[in-house]
């Protein structure tokens, strides 16, 4: 039970956290996070890895669909811009690990500025699909620019080094992927307390209103499509020294849609959702694989003859969600806080 | 290329123009959903790829001949429509269109999986019900399957057009597009013009079904075929049916001549390049409704 | 914050109970873990594609895998200890396969591997080559892979793509030397893999190529394409990266203009259960397959009748191939522990490198013996629509061997 909330100064209204509760169960969660890697096997950290990559770039797209209220199903293809600069950087310069992260992080955020060109003529669906129209032509470049991409057969990346320690393994990888991973939702939350992180919600609850309190609507809107595409590039960086071989196929436009369901089941325009939808989206698969491995024993072949059902599922579950949860996982998230802040009064 | 063949040219084109109806068809089924309901029904796909295996049940299965198995698969299409629309769509009724647009991925993944239980995820050809001996306009060749496809599916688009001028309940679905509620209070039943709309829709994407059915045969992953006409209604206008045609017609001359003069791999990306161009000079397609904004 | 109607909220706790229980499901089915091998056995682990663009090929894989551990292990196993197959679904994404190699190596000592895709292949093989404790092959006859210095742990259990099309070049050399070919690919890293070895064996075997077509991997109508070849009139249309449309769509439209092409096809697209259903259209169809098909009564292949017998329907090209990659499996490790060896890669891959003219059972239809990563053997087969099915024609053909 929470009586009320005693708040002095103006900071602490402001504040991320605000509750020594949240500041608490925040701490466990980190410390239980720094624990994972000692308890889990591969499996685990491999999937931990994949989802956090996934929080990265899932966070991008909130930052632009969430909270800017410009749809892009372009995200895969600025993680593929990230993932091929970072891998190029790595394997024509030699440069390092970190640096070449950052380079796929702003040579997507530039080629993320260029597609959003046309979002100041173009609005809604119309926009979506111009961000398509953007992932294919990007496609086309990977797969034909041959001299540069490695055409069809994509890169082979050698694995990640800093200060000549190998990181080829999820294990090893999970130091690298796990804080980035914060550091982004961090800075991603931070934002929304600053000038320009208020102006992209300006922008998404009115454009036109926005405009006329002074924020030059073409700037805000470009700010916002280069960071997000600064996540995606991240993310797509991780990616390469991750899975070590990048194809144009690694990034489809199935992989956009996945993003933006992550986005949505997450619950748009909310940090937690970002990084509960992008857990959710990854996470599902797997556990329905689960499933259909308990069956086994009493099903032999379970696994080939559950596996449609499992395609299934997973489509009745998303929309599951947006039938009885609209505003997704984030909210129920929500309302089991408060259930505990209001009990007993409220049961 | 040795020199500039005109009939060979003219050929190309007919072609183009062919597999650009069934492109239209498949648009036509996207138009009428999102001019009643405002849904973006990325689903489109995966109704033409169920109702394409109707027509296989039913034609192969159960063994009737075309003329029974062409409208009990339409049927089952338009059935499809509505029981989405009721189980699926209604509850979401309000929501953003973002998330809708989202149910309508989930709704697509549900289908194929559906068919992938029923009738295994193999490849396989619809019995041929069109025929295999070849059109010729003057001197040029045309495949029968196309041309039988460009026919049918300018006489559906046709008859909705006259439909939507003529038939009180297509008056009814153009009310309910301009102003729900307006058209709430004339007396027009605006949950039953969804319902009817959708449904319309599953009948115009089974028959896309069918006919690219039997010109590329069917599988359950063939609903990406959807995604074409994506950029077909994006060029023509998201609301407009004759935009359809004409945003099908342009993307699959676009596509013949660029896959002829260029190569197969300009394909998409000239379509693409296509619909980035239209979208900077007309933001709303060519024939799609401005939307005024006011304060 | 919005507070909820009281006049709904009875309802909506109760769907949201619902979904409660749900999740709560899902998390305890999470905590379990799914069965584990047993101590001394032989674990064959796959990656297999039971659902999406590749499950047809899956379901047979996975049954020609079971199929054949079965028949080992009702025969006592390899030196007495029994062979367990794990298989888990992919989808055919690589992010999902790698997750699967995760799971099912961290908990089982897998000496054999099952990949579904040239994708996983190749972001898995770093992991591979550092693990060294199994080798791996899979449904991806990629080129690249026939590599044994980069792929050291990987091998394929038939040729690679483009010793597919160098058996079907071969064929055509010596049925009609001189032949004009088109080519047809999709454009995918499938249908792109063989363009330039090919142009290279064409040249070689002084066939010219009239046309090159390459098609998007969405396309539906091939009309234009059709219009091309008649343009450029080859003498045989080889296509490759298809798995059935738009083949025959491009067959009828050719008949329908009177080419008179040869149409020829690689091992995804030569299932005979797939032909069949196309009927009339497919006649005449030719392509390269790497084994014997189900129906094959050839007196030298037990193996076959072996499968009949347990299985009276018929079983696709997929089946076969899952099958002999388990038989190739199980015989590495029969020869590395009849050698006194520990199941680690090197030795694995050293004793499948000591099969000299292996005989299959029959499943392929001379005696292999694996060059590089791949058993560059192959037969051509054509389909006969009054029989409803493939038919050979002509010898086995051994490349590099029988001819240049």
């Amino acid at each position: 039970m929470r009586i009320g909330a005693l708040k002095t100064s103006y900071a602490a209204d402001h504040a991320l956290f605000d509750t020594p509760v949240q500041r608490a169960w925040l701490g466990l969660g980190a410390a239980l996070l720094l624990a994972f890697p000692f308890v889990a096997d591969d499996y685990w950290l491999y999937l931990a890895c994949l989802v956090a990559i996934h929080v990265i770039a899932t966070t991008g797209l909130n930052i632009l669909t969430g909270f800017t209220g410009l749809v892009s199903l372009g995200h895969a293809a600025f993680m593929g811009v990230g993932a091929y600069t970072a891998a190029l950087m790595e394997i024509r310069l030699g440069a390092p690990f970190l640096l070449n992260l950052l380079g796929g992080g702003l040579m997507a955020a530039g080629v993320g500025v260029l597609v959003g060109l046309p979002s100041l003529r173009v609005k809604g669906l119309y926009l979506a699909i111009a961000t398509i129209a953007a992932s294919f032509i990007l496609h086309f470049v990977f797969q034909n620019w041959s001299t540069v991409t490695g055409g069809i057969a994509g890169l082979s990346v050698p694995p990640a080094r800093i200060l000549g320690i190998e990181l080829a393994r999820p294990a090893a990888l999970y130091w690298v992927i796990l804080p980035l991973a914060g550091l982004s939702v961090l800075a991603a939350a931070n934002l929304f307390r600053t000038r320009i992180g208020r102006a992209f919600i300006a922008i998404r609850d009115r454009d036109i209103s926005a405009e006329i309190l002074g924020i030059p609507l073409l700037r805000y809107k470009l700010m916002s499509f280069g960071l997000s595409a600064f996540y995606a590039g991240l993310a797509g960086g991780l990616f390469a020294y991750f899975f070590r071989s990048i194809t144009p196929e690694s990034f489809p436009l199935v992989y956009s849609i996945f993003f933006l369901a992550a986005v949505i089941v997450g619950g748009m325009g909310t940090i937690l959702g970002g990084i509960l939808g992008a857990a959710f989206m990854t996470m599902v698969p797997e556990v329905l694989k689960l499933g259909v491995g308990l069956a086994s024993p009493w099903l032999p072949n379970a696994v080939a003859i559950l596996s449609p059902v499992r395609t299934v599922v997973f489509g009745l579950l998303i929309i599951g969600f947006l039938i009885f949860e609209p505003h997704g996982l984030a909210e129920i998230w929500r309302r089991i806080r408060r259930f505990f802040h209001l009990w007993p009064f409220r049961t | 290329m040795e020199g500039f063949d005109p009939l060979f040219f003219a050929e190309v084109t007919l072609a183009g123009l062919g597999s650009g109806a069934l492109l239209a068809l498949t648009g036509l089924a996207f138009v009428l959903i999102y001019k009643a309901t405002r849904v973006v029904n990325l689903a489109i796909g995966e109704m033409l790829m169920v109702g394409a295996y109707l027509f296989f049940a039913f034609a192969a299965g159960l063994g009737l001949p075309a003329w029974g198995a062409i409208p009990l698969a339409l049927a089952g299409g338009g059935l499809l429509g509505a029981a989405i629309e009721r189980a699926i769509i209604r509850p979401m009724l309000g929501e953003s269109p973002i998330a809708i647009f989202m149910v309508t991925i989930g709704l697509g993944s549900v289908l194929v999986g559906l068919v992938e239980i029923v009738w295994s995820p193999n490849p396989t050809q619809l019995p041929d019900f069109i025929g295999a001996a070849p059109v010729f306009l003057g001197e040029a060749y045309v495949s029968r399957k196309i041309a039988v496809g460009f026919a049918v599916a300018c006489l559906v688009i046709a008859g909705f057009l006259l439909a939507f001028r003529t038939w009180r309940g297509g008056v009814a679905l153009r009310a309910t597009a301009a102003d729900q509620a307006a058209a709430y209070s004339c007396g027009i039943d605006v949950p039953a013009v969804f319902c009817a709309a959708w449904a319309l829709a599953g009948v115009a994407a089974a028959a896309a079904g069918i006919l690219v059915g039997a010109v590329g045969g069917i599988s359950p992953t063939m609903g990406v075929f959807g995604l074409s006409a994506l950029v077909v209604v994006i060029v023509g206008g998201l609301d407009s049916v004759a935009g359809a045609l004409v945003g099908g017609l342009v993307v699959g001359l676009l596509e013949a001549w660029s896959g002829t003069f260029l190569g197969g791999e300009y394909k998409i990306v000239a379509t693409f390049s296509l619909l980035l161009a239209v979208l900077v000079v007309r933001p709303y397609g060519l024939f799609g409704t401005a939307e005024i904004e006011r304060l | 914050m919005t507070m909820t109607p009281t006049t709904t909220r009875g309802q909506a706790l109760t769907r949201r109970q619902t979904l409660a229980a749900g999740i709560a499901g899902a998390g305890l089915l999470a905590g379990l873990s799914p069965v584990r091998a047993q101590a001394n056995e032989i674990v064959i682990g796959g990656s297999i594609p039971l659902t999406g663009v590749f499950a047809f090929a899956g379901v047979g894989i996975n049954d020609g895998i079971a199929d054949y551990v079965k028949i080992v292990n009702e025969a006592g196993g390899i030196q007495g200890r029994k062979v367990r197959y794990i298989p888990e679904d992919t989808g055919y994404k690589v992010d999902q396969s790698v997750a699967v190699f995760n799971k099912i190596t961290g908990s089982n000592p897998v000496s054999f591997y099952y990949s579904d895709s040239t994708g996983f292949a190749k972001t898995i093989n770093p992991e591979l080559n550092r693990k060294n404790s199994m080798i791996m092959a899979g449904a991806s006859f990629a080129s690249e892979l026939n590599n044994p210095k980069a792929y050291p742990n990987q091998f394929v259990a038939g040729p690679d793509y483009s010793e597919m099309i160098g058996v079907l070049l071969e064929y055509i050399a010596k049925t009609q030397p001189g032949a004009r070919l088109a080519l047809v690919n999709s454009d995918t890293e499938f249908g792109r893999d063989p363009v330039a070895a090919t142009e290279a064996m064409a040249a070689k075997l002084k066939l010219p190529i009239a046309v090159k077509i390459v098609t998007p991997p969405t396309s539906v109508d091939v009309s234009t394409e059709v219009l091309k070849l008649r343009r450029a009139n080859p003498d045989f249309t080889l296509f490759h990266g298809y798995i059935l449309a738009p083949l025959p769509e491009f067959m009828s439209q050719a008949k329908q203009l009177g080419l008179k092409t040869k149409f020829m096809g690689t091992f995804w697209s030569m299932d005979n259960s797939i032909w069949a259903r196309v009927g009339e259209p497919a006649d005449g169809f030719m392509g390269v397959m790497p084994y014997r098909y189900y129906y094959d009564e050839a007196p030298d292949a037990p193996m076959l009748q072996k499968i009949r017998a347990m299985r009276p329907e018929y079983q696709s090209t997929a089946y076969m191939q899952g099958f002999l990659t388990a038989m190739l499996f199980c015989e590495s490790a029969k020869r590395a522990l009849a050698a006194g060896q520990e199941l680690t890669a090197p030795n694995l891959k050293a004793a499948l490198n000591t099969l000299k003219d292996f005989d299959t059972g029959g499943i392929i239809g001379v005696p292999i013996t694996l060059s590089g990563n791949t058993i560059p053997v192959g037969r051509v087969y054509r389909y006969d629509a009054a029989a409803k099915r493939m038919i050979g024609e002509g010898d086995w053909i051994r490349l590099g061997k029988d001819a240049g």
